[in-house]
């Protein structure tokens, strides 16, 4: 494993609940190292999507540290989450497709952010479009896609800024087995090129095929903290 | 500052893109804006149209003092040059009975055979005095008048001090009230070019969600819709531009007794370049403190 001194993620002892009384995460203490690969898996409810949200300032913990790449989320000021942001890239469980604009220009937004000139960023979309096998529906509306199309989108604009951090949450919910498999494989290829890939999933058919980092919640907490086999297993 | 180029790109696609997604709230702050423009502006070109009368006026103002009848040709002679030497006088001309006659006969044109039946010339002879530059004012003319008022030989003063008068307060009158005017309609504007963007704000809310998420900086997400008010308003003071000018030039030649009666021999003049721009401008600026006003208020994500 990448045993790099910078950790990507820290976490120190954090809760978060959304109503006094239940907790959405429990004492949750953990360390992603900077390219590293790790599954998030639980029944629904267990707290994925939720410490998933934590990780990109999209919620802040009721106790506890949260440090991401070397920014303490807790302390950050508002002026300072959108830089933090753009270098995370986060495929939503429900896609958050705008449907008035095409394909192209979903997965642009994200470059516009950035400040990618016009024809950089076309270059750059119908790459990563290509990659996902999508470059066909470019000009298409995300409401003429199926499921497992606009899942793709989704996967594109979250990979199109080459981010340090990506999160993925139930990215192949909508996809068939042979996509499925596709799929991972590009999300798992870009942790190669030193991306920490975060993907919360209740398939543990994927995470099997993997043999990742696997960490298991249950109503909040930690149940488990599989480590990496050294070499991915086959079917 | 390639950087600043490829945003400015986009913030103007971007204001665009939410005009045209709404035309109908748009048109309708833009007509707001033109129609308030509009008011405020025909104020302002009828006050620079009769100040500018005044200016005029400033220059031709006299005080005419007309004789008793029976003087000597000799006497009204010295009487004239005992005026040039009053304090505030410039100049004097004496107008003999015949010369006032003649000018007469000439005003009256055509009617002029109507005056041949007058057996005596009924008009008196008179000083007409032109005065110094600092006293082409009300307030000068009744001083020069006071000082020559009971001189020997002299029937009568008249000065266009007390019309003079009466036109200065008439045109401070409509400049207080082109001012009021101008700040209610103001306040009408920026409230509904505000309603206007915050409407723009909510049907795009899932847009901003979105670029919220990615990384976009708050005022990444506001310009846009700074630029849209801006372009609400520019194009409103543009509009009024449009219909000031097609006023003054198809619907006011309709009037010219009324215009007379107000301007005098002053031909009317439209705004100057400087001045339609600067009326473009007022748009513009009523549009972006009123997208200002919609969008400070903080959003959340
Ligand atoms: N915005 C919210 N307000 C209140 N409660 C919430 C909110 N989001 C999540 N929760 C609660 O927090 C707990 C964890 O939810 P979370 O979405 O993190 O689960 P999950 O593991 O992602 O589930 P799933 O597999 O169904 O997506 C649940 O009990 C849920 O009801
Ligand atoms: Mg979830």
């Amino acid at each position: 494993m990448d045993e790099r001194r910078d950790a990507a993620v820290r976490l120190f002892h954090v809760s978060k609940s959304y109503d006094a009384g239940s907790f959405a995460l429990r004492d949750v203490s953990l360390e992603f190292a900077r390219g590293e690969f790790v599954f998030l898996t639980g029944p629904s409810g267990a707290g994925k999507t939720t410490l998933l949200k934590l990780l990109f300032a999209a919620e802040q913990p009721s106790e506890g540290q949260i440090v991401v790449l070397g920014r303490n989320i807790a302390r950050l000021g508002e002026s300072a989450i959108p830089p933090l942001r753009r270098r995370i890239g986060v495929v939503f469980q429900d896609f958050k497709l705008l449907q008035s604009r095409t394909v192209e220009e979903n997965v642009a937004m994200a470059l516009a952010v950035v400040g990618t000139p016009r024809r950089e960023a076309r270059a750059k979309v119908f790459s990563i479009l290509k990659q996902l096998g999508l470059q066909h529906r470019r000009y298409h509306h995300p409401l003429s896609l199926s499921g497992g199309e606009q899942q793709r989108v989704a996967i594109a604009r979250a990979l199109v800024n080459e981010p340090e951090i990506l999160l993925a949450d139930e990215p192949t919910g909508n996809l068939d087995p042979d996509l499925t498999v596709d799929i991972m494989d590009l999300i798992a290829s870009t942790a190669i090129r030193g991306t920490t890939v975060v993907v919360a999933t209740h398939e543990l058919g994927i995470v099997g095929r993997y043999g990742k980092r696997t960490i298991r919640l249950d109503q909040g907490r930690i149940t488990e903290d599989k480590k990496a086999v050294g070499v991915a297993s086959g079917m | 500052m390639k950087r600043i180029g490829v945003r400015l790109a986009y913030f103007v696609r971007t204001a665009w893109r939410g005009l045209r997604a709404s035309p109908v709230t748009s048109a309708v702050a833009v007509m707001t804006i033109g129609i308030s423009l509009v008011l405020v502006g025909a104020f302002a070109l009828l006050l620079q149209n009769m100040e500018s009368l005044l200016d005029k006026l400033g220059g031709e103002l006299h005080v005419t003092a007309y004789l008793e009848d029976g003087l000597t040709q000799g006497q009204q002679q010295e009487i004239a040059h005992l005026i040039g030497t009053v304090e505030g006088v410039e100049s004097v001309s004496l107008i003999t009975k015949e010369e006032a006659f003649e000018r007469f006969r000439r005003g009256v044109g055509r009617g002029s055979a109507l005056l041949e039946g007058l057996a005596d010339n009924p008009l008196p002879a008179s000083i007409e005095i032109a005065l110094v530059a600092s006293r082409r004012s009300a307030s000068g003319m009744a001083m020069v008048v006071a000082s020559l008022d009971g001189l020997d030989g002299i029937d009568d003063l008249a000065s266009g001090q007390d019309w003079v008068e009466g036109y200065m307060r008439a045109v401070a009158l409509l400049r207080g009230l082109g001012v009021g005017l101008g700040a209610i309609l103001a306040l009408a504007t920026l409230l509904i070019v505000a309603n206007t963007i915050r409407l723009a704000v909510f049907a795009r809310r899932d847009e901003l969600e979105i670029l919220s998420l990615v990384g976009a900086s708050h005022s990444f997400m506001q310009t846009p819709f700074l630029l849209e008010g801006i372009l609400q308003g520019a194009l409103g003071g543009g509009v009024a531009l449009l219909l000031l000018f097609a006023l003054f030039r198809v619907v006011l030649p309709g009037f010219e007794f009324g215009l007379e009666l107000v301007l005098g021999g002053v031909s009317p003049r439209f705004f100057a370049l400087g001045e339609s721009l600067a009326l473009v401008a007022t748009g513009a600026g009523l549009g972006l403190f009123g997208s200002a006003a919609a969008v400070t208020g903080g959003w959340r994500t």
